[in-house]
């Protein structure tokens, strides 16, 4: 408790600049829970610390910038994908991202709009401001090796291709944790919440429904495999 | 004299660095030439400046000598040659004591200059763990370079850029030496030639390349014939007058350096369509790829026998003892077609009921059939008498043929027949193949056999035959075989086609080569095989109906796994077509 009390007492005096303009944030929960305390403060300013590194997990899947989304993971973490777990242990995460194009962010397939009451965003900060919770919606395109070993999959696997695409939409669960000590923010869990699919990419004239294509054998039996099924 | 091995089949000898080291040195009096030299730079000093690359500083004297100090560094002297093409003055020569040198374009109208900085020796890694591989030093490498004259006036705001301009163009090119050859720009980062003086059977290959756009008339291209010979050649083209001055430099299949620059006239010889978007140029090469070759000199190359696993007749056979799969063994089940035959042909049972004799020329075999089902068969081969059970798949591939295939069961090497049968015609083709070639155990050896079809109703002709063509020659076709598998087929030559596999954005892209045959079956209706020799061994066999742009057939494979005759088909799209037939064959000599 003294390590924690510690931590509290820093984040108010590191936080006190901010205090004023985090009041305007805070000022609406006054009227909630009159929860206006330094705890609460550090909670909205946490919030939106967590909603920048989801945007730059999403923003560095899109470039393609692999090592820049494991180190937003700990060392630990696990990513739920598709039926499989993909752990950070055994860099699964980088398995799962690398080999791949698997969620870099796209539109919805055309009639396939996850509807709006699924897009609600949501992130609650444990009181300790030790870990987090948060549910972010997704549309992003997903890709898999085709599974074939003829020369048409190897050379098109040279040129960064060779896979089958289709687009997902449903949301991220995730769980946050921060490491005291190191002090950023880092994602220990990582669900996707699939809610619709769809046979699309950019460019088609149309899109149909597509079967769930779950994983069926993990890493190394698939090269792009999971650590384990869920 | 001509080479009669295939280059894919021919054991290059792996050069040493001190080997090239010696034998560069014959390289430091500059290239020959059958054509006179141009003394365009005579007594001129130049330096060029290029965009993160080299600062080359050049003096030209008039005995084809010349001294340049590479960033500064100290002068050397070299022997260079020089040709001009119209306002372009090409040179080319090497740095003496090193395995390495330049080809160097300068646009006299806008002194503009595109570098191609060529080396051996280069110790280039690529593949990973247990596939990882160096390249050979006989290889040679090249690094590209876009600069300009400097004039004091600064970095002038355009250089020369990659293009995709030449993409799907193909090109008959006479040299000065004599050397011909057809050159197929069917992709932006390699091509697909034919060298026909150079080889006995004209089989097309494919070699990497780049593609320059200095002008609206002129393009520098170069390819390197890596996984072969690794020789390297580089030349200027103007499309306007149809003519070329390059350059050849690298060892030949005799371990003989080859330096000499040449001039050449060329003819269009057709123009592929080319499917990537229309706001597409091309300015960004197609040099990066997942195999590691991220080094200076990178480029895509496909280098598929690094990878696959040599196997012996006896370990292929005792594969195929253990497992032996027509089909699965089985009916149709869900997920039959897969990446290559998603968007196959219908089965038919246009054989269920049926009896009839397949009787092959010359002595071929002679095989009775029993069909009662439509994805079980009964055959007989006259030569032993005994009735089998096989699994088989037909589609009809035009009206009232049949076209089928099936394990030749208790055969060893395995083997296996897809049959073409005319209803109508009375006419049979057989593509008989089996594992092991004369290099792998897990290859297939495949042949087209020609006869009649004997079967109650049916006057089978006497003389009248299937037979092998040249009617798809240049053709180009794309094969969807799938949503996420398409590659264009060219077919190059008589015994031989390139597939090359489209980008995310349908530019064409990787590209390899083949050994085929192509069978006439009626108008229109063709059989197509093709082993990927010293690739991956698999065949691929398949009727092509260009009256309706598909394609069904099989394919054939053995291995570790054990052997395996599986399915494949496609959609497809005709491209376009080069007008080459007339420079194969007995035609030869009718082009001029």
């Amino acid at each position: 408790m003294s390590s924690r009390r510690s931590f509290l007492t820093r984040i108010g005096a590191g936080v006190s600049t901010a205090l004023a303009s985090a009041a305007v944030i805070a000022e609406p929960s006054k009227q909630g829970k009159s929860d206006d305390s330094p705890v609460r403060v550090a909670q909205l300013e946490a919030e939106q610390e967590l909603r920048r590194l989801h945007r730059s997990f999403e923003q560095a899947l899109d470039a393609g910038r692999t090592d820049e989304v494991v180190a937003l993971f700990t060392e630990n973490a696990e990513v739920i994908f598709n039926g499989g777990v993909f752990d950070n242990r055994r860099q699964g995460i980088s398995r799962l991202y690398q080999s791949s194009k698997t969620g870099t962010r796209m539109e919805p397939a055309p009639g396939f709009v996850v509807a709006a009451d699924e897009q609600q965003d949501s992130v609650a900060v444990a009181e300790d401001l030790a870990s987090a919770t948060a549910v972010f919606p997704f549309s992003i395109g997903v890709s898999r090796l085709l599974v074939t070993e003829t020369s048409h999959a190897s050379m098109a696997r040279l040129q960064g291709e060779g896979t089958e695409t289709w687009w997902e939409g449903g949301m991220y669960k995730v769980t946050y944790r921060r490491d005291i000590a190191a002090g950023p923010w880092k994602i220990s869990r990582l669900e996707y919440e699939t809610l619709s699919r769809a046979d699309w990419r950019s460019g088609r004239s149309w899109a149909g429904p597509i079967a769930p294509a779950l994983f069926v054998a993990t890493y190394p039996q698939d090269p792009q495999g999971p650590d384990s099924l869920v | 004299m001509a080479m009669q091995i295939p280059m894919h089949r021919y054991e290059y000898t792996k050069l040493t660095p001190v080997q090239i080291r010696q034998a560069m040195r014959a390289t430091e009096d500059g290239p020959s030439s059958a054509s006179a030299f141009t003394n365009e730079l005579n007594g001129r000093s130049v330096r060029i400046v290029t965009q993160d690359g080299p600062t080359l500083e050049y003096a030209f004297n008039s005995n084809k000598r010349l001294t340049v100090s590479v960033d500064g560094a100290r002068r050397v002297e070299a022997g260079y040659g020089e040709l001009t093409l119209n306002q372009i003055v090409f040179f080319s020569h090497t740095i003496p004591g090193e395995q390495r040198g330049y080809n160097v374009y300068i646009d006299q109208g806008t002194n503009l200059v595109t570098v191609f900085e060529v080396w051996m020796s280069s110790g280039i890694t690529g593949g990973t763990g247990a596939n990882q591989y160096t390249l050979d030093d006989r290889e040679v490498q090249r690094q590209i370079y876009f600069g300009h004259v400097d004039t004091g006036q600064g970095t002038p705001a355009e250089l020369h850029k990659f293009t995709n301009r030449i993409e799907g163009k193909g090109i008959y090119w006479k040299q000065d030496n004599g050397i011909e050859t057809l050159e197929h720009y069917a992709s932006v980062t390699n091509t697909n030639f034919v060298e026909l003086t150079r080889h006995t059977d004209n089989l097309s290959w494919v070699s990497t390349s780049d593609y320059v756009e200095a002008d609206v008339r002129h393009f520098f291209y170069n390819r390197t014939e890596c996984e072969f010979s690794g020789i390297h050649t580089c030349f200027a083209m103007d499309l306007f007058s149809m003519q070329q001055v390059g350059v050849r430099f690298g060892f030949n299949e005799n371990d003989e350096l080859e330096y000499y620059m040449f001039r050449g006239d060329g003819k269009v010889i057709g123009q592929l369509a080319f499917l990537e978007p229309f706001d597409e140029y091309g300015r960004t090469p197609m040099w990066m790829n997942t195999d590691g070759e991220t080094a200076k000199g990178a480029r895509y190359s496909y280098r598929p026998v690094r990878t696959f696993t040599w196997m012996s007749d006896a370990e292929v056979a005792e594969a195929a003892e253990r497992n032996t799969s027509a089909f699965g063994n089985g009916p149709p089940s869900n997920g039959d077609g897969g990446a290559m035959a998603a968007n196959n042909m219908p089965f038919s049972d246009m054989l269920v009921g049926r009896e009839f004799t397949l009787r092959f020329d010359n002595g071929g075999p002679v095989r009775d059939y029993r069909v009662n089902d439509v994805y079980q068969l009964q055959y007989r081969d006259h030569a032993d008498g005994t009735w089998r059970d096989a699994w088989y798949r037909a589609y009809e591939g035009d009206d009232n043929l049949a076209w089928f295939g099936h394990i030749l069961e208790d055969t060893n090497p395995r083997a296996a027949t897809m049959v073409a049968v005319d209803f109508t015609n009375g006419l049979v083709t057989s593509i008989e193949s089996h594992m092991g070639t004369p290099y792998y155990g897990n290859e297939t050896t495949y042949r087209a056999i020609f006869g009649v079809l004997e079967m109650e109703g049916i006057e089978p002709p006497l003389y009248t035959r299937h037979h092998l063509t040249d009617e798809l020659i240049g053709h180009a076709f794309s094969w969807s075989y799938s949503d996420a598998t398409t590659s264009m087929h060219l077919y190059t030559s008589p015994n031989s086609m390139s597939w090359t596999i489209f980008t995310a954005n349908q530019t064409m892209g990787a590209q390899w080569c083949s050994p085929c045959l192509y069978v006439k079956l009626r108008p229109g209706i063709y059989i197509f095989c093709q082993n990927e020799e010293a690739c991956n061994g698999a065949q691929m066999t398949e009727l092509l109906n260009t009256k309706i742009t598909r394609d069904c057939g099989f394919s054939f494979t053995g291995g570790a796994n054990g052997v395996n005759l599986g399915l494949v088909g496609a959609y497809g799209r005709h491209i376009g077509q080069f007008d080459t037939r007339k420079y194969f064959g007995p035609n030869r000599g009718s082009q001029a």
